[in-house]
């Protein structure tokens, strides 16, 4: 099963099932049955060809119909495949371009930086009183947290 | 294959692989490498396209377990609390590590003298600081100096700082009114064009390879550098042990090809460079009848006392949409608020903290941090209470040697090659466990002050092997460490070891930084020692 979706009937349904079950229509949000048909599962599989032998094993016919008492049975005898299951129907879910509109999700973009702009914790003076707090590093020499190099009235700092 | 020996043979392309090559090449010194990965294409990384959080989880993991790649060596962490992580390739582990580039502390160098535990340093942060200011260079280092944290002096960060993100920002806010320290995390990842490379663009992927080149790795601001000068790379190149003569000197490595094919590399000086793992892994590979222990293990310490700091996330949610998907995946800021001993706590040393972004919606889904699985209806509340909403401590805790924890030779387990694979036996100590519930206790506290509505903790991560420290430590006597203070092994003196192997105490920060500053120290050495140099005939 690399990168195609060939899963056979009952499969499909077996699939669909447990899906919707994890991932139901709520709080204006689609099924997962609904979203994760062919094309994302052929896209996850691409992706993640590792995960299709036992996506094929999680979703056998001999675990019966009910898709809880499926996730249950994977859960506690088979996690590998349990485990593939669930992230076969996150990761088909999540790639979804309606799921991450509805999200606001717009992926990991790419954001110009301005470095010469003087940063907003500078301008509120955060670091300033961190310094005001002064030194935090312990002095070996003395075991203890180093005191503040006080300027001189010259304005030179203590040797 | 060559058949006239090197100057130096380098084992590893990784971070401290790159540092000594390009410092020996451009010194005049024939280099060659050998390194068991390949080179890696910054259109191969995935962080701008739709299956990134898939195949993070696969095929561009940080263990090489879960890959389980051709170039990868199996693990067996059985007997591990935590799971080493690394990457074979021309740049190494740094094409995964997140960037963060802070140094060790002062005390850090004087942990017996100071708290009555582990081991003093033969060297001290003075020592190391001009090594970490050209280091700085180097690499593109961004941050701002003034760190309160550190002692005053010295150059400051030869890039301006990444920004803080909105996470950043309203944390450092509540360490302003809780008056506790943070300072803007100083990242090997460029805020402007440096060195022929582009600035970062805050994707947030910088674990999976940074698609942009701003990450500094090896592989982009080392190795041109060095094959310019004359250095020669062999990829695909996996060493099976080091040889050595009736003198003691390592004469040079066999290794093997990826067809399986066996050459001998001869080098009049050798170089290790291959993680505290891997580097271990090989000595105790080289035992022969004049070193039934191992190479260089006189002071039967090679593979021991290794180090990998015990990590702990806490995670904050806040009401507000902090799109804490993006940013730098190095830090935005640190704090040392807690850092140093304080004996009323409870246990001795401390940790750092770097504040981290969160991922995108796979991972608010199925959290690979702390937090938890949410399935049927409450599954969409669950996400999208996570998805951009959060912001991240983690807390490196100080991990204390202990030579139980060790690295030892596989009897069952092999790679590819059929090589024996290490076994790493590490458990973490009362110290660190004590260390950590009160570092997680601290940094709830700063987070319930930023604002965070929840906070989540994972206690102890197991996929937080990131830093892989001293199996093959330095100090002044050869009874107690393998290394001298230069990182030369006592027992051959034509013997280098690079990485953190030689780390004689895991501070508690993350270490690239001060692993490559110590590789520069000890090229250094190499050269001004040169004429001194015993080599085989």
């Amino acid at each position: 099963m690399n990168g195609r979706s060939d899963l056979d009937e009952g499969r499909r349904a077996a699939f669909a099932a447990v899906a919707d079950l994890l991932i139901p229509e709520a709080h204006g949000m689609p099924s997962a049955a609904d979203v994760v048909g062919d094309a994302r599962l052929r896209f996850v599989l691409t992706a993640r060809p590792d995960l299709g032998e036992p996506l094929l094993e999680a979703l056998r016919p001999e675990l019966g119909t009910d898709a809880a008492d499926r996730i249950a049975a994977l859960e506690r005898e088979e996690t590998d495949r349990h485990a593939a299951l669930l992230q076969v129907v996150v990761f088909g879910y999540y790639t979804d371009g309606g799921v991450r509109q509805l999200l606001g999700y717009p992926g990991q973009e790419a954001k110009q930086l301005y470095s010469w702009k003087v940063p907003p914790f500078i301008e509120e003076g955060l670091t300033d009183q961190v310094l005001a707090r002064g030194p935090v590093w312990r002095d070996p020499a003395t075991g203890r947290r180093a005191e503040q190099q006080r300027p001189t009235p010259s304005g030179r700092q203590e040797e | 294959m060559a058949t006239e020996p090197a100057d130096v043979l380098v084992i590893g392309a990784g971070a401290t692989g790159g540092v000594v090559a390009r410092r020996l090449s451009e010194a005049g010194f024939s280099v060659v490498c050998l390194e068991q990965g390949d080179w890696h294409d910054k259109s191969e990384y995935r962080g701008a396209e739709l299956d990134w959080e898939l195949v993070m989880r696969k095929q561009w993991s940080t263990s090489p377990n879960v890959r389980g790649l051709p170039q990868d060596y199996p693990i067996d962490e059985t007997d591990a609390e935590v799971s080493p992580l690394m990457y074979s390739a021309v740049g190494g582990s740094m094409l995964i590590f997140a960037g963060a580039w802070p140094r060790m502390l002062p005390s850090d160098f004087r942990v017996r003298s100071l708290d009555g535990v582990a081991d003093d340093w033969p060297l001290t942060y003075d020592d190391l600081r001009p090594y970490y200011e050209r280091s700085d260079r180097h690499f593109g280092v961004s941050g701002m100096g003034g760190d309160p944290a550190y002692p005053p002096g010295g150059e400051d960060p030869p890039l301006p700082p990444l920004p803080l993100g909105a996470g950043g920002l309203k944390v450092a806010r509540a360490h302003t009114r809780l008056g506790w320290h943070w300072w803007p995390e100083p990242n090997s990842i460029l805020s402007v064009p440096y060195d022929g490379r582009r600035p970062c663009v805050q994707r947030g992927t910088c674990q999976q390879g940074c698609s942009e080149g701003a990450k500094a790795s090896t592989d982009l601001t080392h190795w041109p550098k060095a094959i310019a000068g004359g250095a020669r790379l062999v990829t695909g190149a996996r060493v099976r042990r080091l040889e050595t003569n009736g003198a003691g000197l390592v004469t040079g490595a066999t290794w093997l090809d990826r067809d399986g094919g066996e050459h001998f590399e001869p080098a009049k000086v050798t170089v290790l460079a291959a993680n505290a793992i891997g580097t271990a892994r090989l000595l105790l590979l080289s035992a022969s009848p004049a070193h039934p222990d191992g190479l260089a293990n006189s002071s039967g310490l090679v593979g021991r006392r290794l180090m990998m700091h015990p990590f702990a996330n806490v995670g904050g949610l806040f009401d507000e949409d902090l799109e804490s998907w993006q940013g730098q995946f190095g830090c935005s800021i640190e704090s040392f608020e807690f850092y140093e001993t304080d004996e009323r706590r409870g246990f001795v040393r401390g940790a750092k903290w770097g504040l981290a972004p969160t991922f995108g919606p796979i991972n608010a889904a199925l959290p690979s941090r702390a937090g938890t699985q949410v399935w049927g209806p409450d599954h969409h509340l669950h996400v999208r209470s996570h998805l951009g909403r959060g912001a991240n401590w983690g807390l490196f805790g100080e991990d204390l040697p202990d030579e139980a924890n060790r690295v030892t030779l596989s009897a069952t387990l092999t790679d590819s090659s059929g090589i024996p694979a290490p076994e790493v036996h590490y458990r973490i100590s009362e110290n660190s466990r004590r260390l950590l519930d009160f570092h997680i206790e601290k940094a709830t506290e700063s987070l319930r002050e930023a604002g965070a509505h929840t906070v989540e903790v994972d206690r102890l991560m197991r996929y937080s092997g990131w830093h892989l420290l001293g199996t093959a430590r330095m100090g002044d006597d050869p009874a107690t460490s393998v290394l001298d203070r230069w990182n030369r092994a006592h027992d051959v003196p034509n013997l280098y070891v690079a990485d953190g192997s030689c780390f004689v105490t895991s501070a508690g920060v993350n270490p690239t930084s001060s692993i490559c500053a110590l590789a520069l120290r000890a090229a250094d050495h190499m050269v001004d020692t040169r004429f001194n140099q015993q080599v085989p005939l």
